[in-house]
């Protein structure tokens, strides 16, 4: 990478952040509830005019929206990441807390996803019609039209309540992610099978492989070393807008099995109007899905160099 | 008889012998230990679930005072007693003096986790600590200023003079602590042994706190959604699961080794009558809407809870007698006497206007939203149209006064006096007076209920209040809400109360539950 596409790729992200976090500060406070009333309706307090005039104040929402947003960009990059209006302590540690359980959860989800997904969609692709390529249909169907919540708590009664094979909320650390990443993993395996079963499957289509197997290849090997790269490229392409999953999308697994990851504290932002978690949180998405994207195209430029020398063209 | 007989016999003679010793020791045993069987188990560790959990250990923190509180860590110098009144806790006693400052009484027998004895010099370090930092400290009375006179003897100067500093005192926000390097120590039944942010409290008995050797260890984890609140107790994972949705209920009827406890708690929910509103200005016509509604139909919209008397649940004792009157029939003889007479719609009219009103809720209090439609068809059967509306930010609504019927929620009394509530909403200038009601006589209540220090005369000019609330109607108290608590065997003996103030208490786990 020469420095000239070094810094367009540092700025082009940067700027690219910059606009998502600013238009989701300003919808962030176009959502109706004031902060102050929430706080003091929640807590039970006498408030007085004065007293609100005084958290409006401590809570910086006496600034300007620009103001409020310039002070909040210099914090986020310094890590300054301001006070909890709820909690009153500060958002940075509060999440960072918080950011393990989330990424142990997406991750693993996603991992368990792309291996069992892949193996799925491989075997998909060699054998149509088959009992995998059913099995990857009816996991990509469930995946789009069962709701998750509903799924978790099921999972909850019959493995915790019924079978109480586990402890979800009093295990150890295993033991309480093993439900989560499940359910990640349940949701994206038939979408992952999908991509991968259409990358293979144009290999078995292609005249190369009657090639390969012409050499003497066995049906199974030639497909798989001939078209794993092609899978790969589509994979990747596929998987790559779903990558907000991986720290938005474990919310509903992380509010059923009670784990205290960053969307499910985000939730409570919002009920709270908790407007320093709320922006924090959303900047860590934004910079997570902006890299993740770039990462995801260097992958395919990678794995495929025309796209690499299309990219060097533009 | 034969040698083989004689062996039998000898053998029948053995054996019962050794069923005789069997028994005696059996008796024996049975008779030593059937006093401590017949005293309720005390469990070595008890597991709390609860969808909520202090978000950290400085009461000078947002609200976690409350937190700390109601997880019997903290305490502070006064709290609210199961019946309702304030009663002292690490202090003896408040006097007023003739300059408006209170003169407070340490007991001279608390200590914190570490055995550091509670003096007056520490507990004004931590609660100017806490009046500085927490906004929320301020509320009622403006800064507080605690001064140590001796080690035994504080004095509290208010910014805005109170005849209730017993009363703010007890509010969460002022929980007892000593400063250290490291978390605060505090005063309670239970000390913090490990805190885990946002999932686990683990707690050990305070070893300087009074029947310490009877308190298990305790464990409170946070289980944010109800559902999974209740399957962690159907699961067996926590013996105690406070404030399970009310849909869950059915899951553990039947039960065994699980029981469920519903209690009556201190919030109100009521509905604001707009008295700027054109039709609600006419006092028959808010007192025909308050007689028209049958409060037994909400109680059971929200499968739980009991029919409000007044302006507070019926275990405070300024709560108002008797049930309120639910009257069709006078209600519609009211509407008459208004001028509103049933038009050819079903809508009752007066000088070519029909009767039509707004009834906002706010989502924050599902149960609120549920009651729509009840009192939506309750007063059409009255002749009055009712449209619905939720919004987001209540008090916003409120404040700008434009809406004619608001359904609210309330904590009324969460610091066990009745002044707050009475004021705040009700006096003509008062910030939170969102029905814009005026009434000189009532306001004249509030103004001596303002100055009475004796509580007998505080409970009686509060009662007069409700009257008068009742009479002018600016606002209808509906339903006192029930909440339920999951119990399993260990903590079989849990009575609940003081709504979410006060759930892990001294006796919690020990022989002395209620």
């Amino acid at each position: 990478m020469t420095n000239l596409t070094a810094t367009r790729f540092v700025v082009m992200t940067f700027v690219s952040w910059l606009a998502a976090v600013a238009v989701c500060f300003l919808l962030i406070r176009l959502v109706p509830g004031d902060p102050v009333d929430v706080f003091i309706t929640q807590v039970n307090i006498q408030a007085s005019e004065a007293l609100i005039d005084a958290y409006r104040a401590q809570w910086g929402l006496n600034e300007s929206l620009p103001v409020q947003f310039g002070l909040w960009l210099h914090g986020f990059v310094t890590l300054d990441w301001g006070i909890s209006f709820a909690t009153g302590a500060p958002v940075s540690g509060e999440l960072l807390q918080r950011l393990g359980w989330s990424a142990a959860i997406g991750f693993g989800g996603i991992i368990f996803a792309l291996a069992f997904g892949s193996g799925l969609g491989f075997f998909t692709a060699i054998t149509p019609g088959g009992f995998a390529d059913h099995l990857s249909r009816a996991m990509a169907v469930a995946g789009q039209a069962l709701p998750a919540f509903a799924v978790g708590v099921i999972a909850l009664w019959v493995f915790a309540a019924e079978l109480r094979w586990m402890q979800p909320f009093a295990g150890g650390t295993l033991e309480r992610l093993v439900l989560p990443v499940a359910l990640v993993t349940f949701f994206s395996v038939g979408s992952v099978s999908r991509l991968v079963r259409a990358g293979f499957a144009e290999t078995v289509q292609a005249p190369y492989l009657k090639t390969a197997l012409a050499k003497g290849l066995p049906f199974r090997s030639a497909v798989w070393r001939h078209g794993r790269r092609r899978a790969a490229i589509g994979l990747f392409a596929g998987i790559a807008p779903d990558l907000a999953w991986v720290v938005g999308g474990t919310a509903i697994a992380e509010i059923v099995f009670g784990i205290p990851g960053l969307s499910e504290r985000a939730i409570q932002a919002v009920a709270a109007r908790d407007y320093p978690v709320l922006q924090a949180y959303v900047g860590l998405v934004a910079l997570w899905i902006i890299l993740g994207l770039q990462a995801c195209a260097a992958l395919r430029r990678a794995l495929d160099p025309r796209l690499a020398d299309a990219a060097l063209a533009s | 008889m034969t040698s083989s007989d004689s062996v039998r016999s000898t053998a029948h003679g053995i054996r019962r012998h050794l069923r005789q010793v069997l028994l005696s020791s059996a008796l024996v045993a049975a008779a030593l230990f059937s006093p401590v069987a017949a005293s309720p188990a005390i469990a070595d560790s008890v597991t709390v679930g609860q969808t909520f959990l202090a978000s950290g250990l400085d009461p000078a923190e947002g609200s976690t005072g409350w937190a700390l509180v109601t997880h019997g860590i903290a305490e502070q110098l006064f709290r609210v007693s199961r019946d309702g009144e304030v009663v002292p806790n690490l202090a003896v006693s408040a006097e007023e003096q003739e300059d408006g400052s209170w003169l407070v009484e340490l007991a001279s027998d608390r200590f914190f986790s570490d055995g550091t004895l509670v003096t007056a010099p520490l507990v004004a370090d931590a609660l100017n600590r806490t009046s500085d930092a927490n906004a929320s400290a301020r509320a009622t009375a403006g800064r507080l200023t605690f001064a140590a006179l001796d080690d035994a003897t504080l004095r509290v100067t208010s910014e805005k003079p109170t005849p209730i500093l017993p009363s703010i005192l007890a509010e969460w926000a002022f929980p007892v602590y000593l400063k250290t390097n490291g978390a605060p120590l505090f005063t309670g039944p239970f000390a913090v042994e490990t805190f885990e942010a946002g999932t686990a409290i683990e707690m050990v008995p305070n070893a300087f706190y009074e029947g310490a050797d009877e308190r298990p260890d305790v464990t409170i984890r946070r289980i944010a959604d109800g559902q999974s609140l209740a399957l962690a107790f159907a699961s067996g994972e926590i013996d105690m699961a406070f404030n399970l949705p009310v849909e869950t209920l059915s899951m553990f009827e039947g039960r065994d080794d699980q029981t469920v406890m519903s209690f009556p708690v201190a919030y109100q929910y009521m509905m604001w009558m707009n008295t700027r509103a054109p039709a609600l200005s006419d006092v028959r016509v808010r007192r025909a809407i308050d007689l028209a509604i049958n409060r037994d139909d909400l109680v059971a919209a929200a499968r739980a809870g009991q029919p409000a008397t007044g302006a507070f649940a019926a275990a405070y004792p300024f709560a108002a007698d008797g049930p309120l009157p639910y009257d069709p029939t006078a209600a519609a003889r009211l509407l008459d006497q208004a001028g509103w007479t049933m038009g050819d719609r079903g809508v009752r009219e007066k000088d070519g206007e029909t009767l039509e009103l707004v009834l906002w809720a706010y989502p924050q209090r599902p149960d609120l939203v549920t009651f729509q439609p009840v009192v939506r068809a309750a007063l059409a059967d009255l002749g009055i149209a009712v449209t619905t509306q939720v919004t987001e930010s209540p008090s916003e609504v409120a404040g700008s006064g434009d809406f004619d019927l608001f359904l609210w929620a309330k904590h009324t009394a969460p610091a066990g006096d009745p002044g707050f509530f009475l004021s705040l909403f009700f006096e003509t200038d008062a910030a939170r007076n969102y029905s814009g009601w005026s009434d000189p006589s009532y306001d004249a209540t509030i103004a001596e209920l303002r100055t009475a220090a004796d509580p007998e005369t505080r409970r009686a000019l509060a009662r007069r209040a409700q009257e008068l609330i009742a009479e002018g109607a600016p606002v209808s108290f509906l339903v006192t809400p029930k909440w339920h608590v999951g119990l399993s065997e260990r903590v079989a003996g849990y009575e609940p109360w003081g709504s979410d103030y006060y759930v892990i208490r001294p006796d919690f786990g020990t022989s002395q539950q209620p």
